[in-house]
């Protein structure tokens, strides 16, 4: 077990099962946020396990959730645009914190691998996972509606 | 059949079960043990056809058969729900109006959008490297595609998506899978048999014989079935609407209850 | 000491699928799917068979909300015209 496996131990026991508690209680407000963050919890901890059992490989899932990850909550945001009018959700300073999680984790590794092209890849999942789970977490509030459509 | 019977039936059929699990499972080899005598030899057969994911030789060389089957499963139950959400004829289309979406929302989308669908690619051609393949990449293309629904409207995905090169493109994947096999029994020796064309050099994109060319077909016949499928959901949900139903706001400003918690 | 990931992991998909179970309302509960589908993601990575994370990432990320929500609003699009149209 070396420090990189010991890191996602955390983030999986305590992030990601915080927003499962989150996703299983409460209103829907609250649901919807806990979603957003649990894949903006889990992705970097799938970048920390392909470090921890050095396969650079697995690295492509990492790439898939950062991508796909924020397209479902856009989905959710879309489609429960009624029910979440009235009630925003607002979660401001948990959805920077996990950015910030995920913006360290991409860092640390990007130190770690040198330069390189799985630096290349690395940074385009950190640039997908920061800016989809952001711009997926204003969608989620509906603070955009007042940009209109072009 | 009484409900007794039935009931009967099923304790002794779910009992008979349990026993052969549990009976099974105590003679499993014990977790995280190094012996594994299957896995050596997929490992071996695997590199001796020089593909580097062996889980891809499993699925799409020692194994290839299962993979059609699981093709035409696929197959079938898009077919079945397109047949389930076809419109009827007491159903009529009624064009969404245009839906409101945030500027950042839309760049967003139309950002991702190439991305994803080159990750899609991406994948599927990297299936005999890295984890990852046909089904994987298809889903992700497919999915990418949407990004025009959550970035734009409905109306813009339509245009990008005429359904029935999509429906052609499914089954023609499936033919050509088909077809690989067959010509596995004509030139070589069994129908899917790995044995046509040069194994190519270990880890590239080109090796592996047969297998890029399985998972380009899967790949393909897997993206076009969830396009496909989706499209029959959303018409549902967005377009086609029951005699005497109000047509669909796309931007769902309607304003329904809280569900019953 | 090196199992402790996979218990975490076990442990999380566990409880996510318990709560997709008990929760009752197919939008919460579809939800609650979506983190399910990420756990068990991150479980079948650390059991080391990312093949079939990729799979369940692919599908459970934005897939089977999609079409989970599309058919939850044409059902309860019908069910308020049967509650308005109906005796």
């Amino acid at each position: 077990m070396n420090g990189w496996i010991l890191t996602v131990t955390a983030v999986l026991g305590a992030g990601v099962g915080a927003t499962l508690w989150g996703v299983a209680t409460g209103p829907l407000r609250r649901r919807v946020v806990a979603q957003n963050l649990s894949t903006a919890l889990a992705c970097p901890a799938l970048l920390l396990l392909a470090q921890g059992y050095e396969r650079p490989a697995y690295v492509d899932l990492a790439l898939v959730l950062a991508l796909l990850g924020p397209v479902g909550t856009l989905v959710f945001a879309r489609l429960l645009a009624g029910e979440l009018a009235g009630d925003p959700p607002r979660a401001g300073a948990l959805t920077w914190s996990a950015a910030a999680l995920g913006a360290g984790v991409v860092l640390v590794l990007c130190v770690v691998e040198g330069p390189s092209r799985a630096l290349v890849k690395l940074l385009v999942v950190g640039a997908l996972l920061v800016g989809g789970n952001l711009l997926a977490s204003r969608a989620l509030s509906g603070g955009m509606t007042g940009a209109r459509r072009g | 059949m009484n409900p007794r019977t039935r009931l009967w039936l099923v304790a002794t059929g779910g009992a008979g079960l349990a026993a052969l699990l549990v009976a099974a499972c105590l003679r499993l080899p014990d977790f995280g043990g190094d012996r594994h005598p299957y896995g050596d030899r997929a490992v071996r057969a695997s590199l001796e056809r020089h593909v580097a994911n062996t889980v891809a030789s499993v699925n799409f060389d020692q194994r290839a058969f299962d993979t059609l089957g699981e093709l035409t499963i696929l197959f079938a139950a898009v077919l079945g729900c397109m047949v389930l959400l076809r419109q009827t004829r007491d159903e009529h289309r009624a064009p969404p109006e245009p839906a409101d979406v945030a500027l950042p929302v839309r760049r967003y989308a139309l950002l991702v959008l190439p991305v994803a669908l080159l990750t899609g690619l991406y994948v599927v051609a990297h299936g005999q490297l890295s984890p990852g393949g046909g089904f994987q990449g298809g889903v992700v293309a497919a999915t990418a595609l949407h990004l025009l629904y959550l970035g734009a409207d409905y109306r813009a995905l339509e245009r990008v998506r005429p359904i029935g090169p999509y429906e052609a493109g499914d089954a023609l994947a499936t033919s050509a899978y088909l077809v690989t096999g067959v010509a596995g029994l004509i030139g070589g020796s069994a129908f899917l048999a790995n044995t046509l064309l040069p194994y190519g050099m270990f880890n590239t994109l080109a090796s592996g014989g047969t297998v890029p060319l399985l998972n380009a077909a899967v790949g393909m016949e897997v993206a076009c079935a969830v396009v496909v499928l989706l499209a029959g959901f959303l018409d549902q949900a967005v377009e086609i609407v029951e005699e005497g139903e109000d047509g669909e706001r796309d931007d769902d400003g309607h304003d329904h209850e809280e569900p019953g918690k | 000491m090196a199992e402790a990931v996979i218990v975490v992991a076990l442990l999380l998909v566990a409880v996510s699928a318990t709560a997709a179970v008990a929760v009752r309302d197919p939008v919460r509960q579809s939800l609650v799917l979506a983190v399910l589908g990420v756990v068990l993601a991150v479980l079948f990575t650390v059991l080391q068979a990312p093949d079939v994370g990729l799979s369940q990432l692919a599908v459970g990320s934005a897939l089977t909300p999609l079409l989970l929500l599309l058919t939850v609003r044409k059902v309860r699009r019908r069910g308020r015209r049967d509650e308005e149209g109906g005796p």
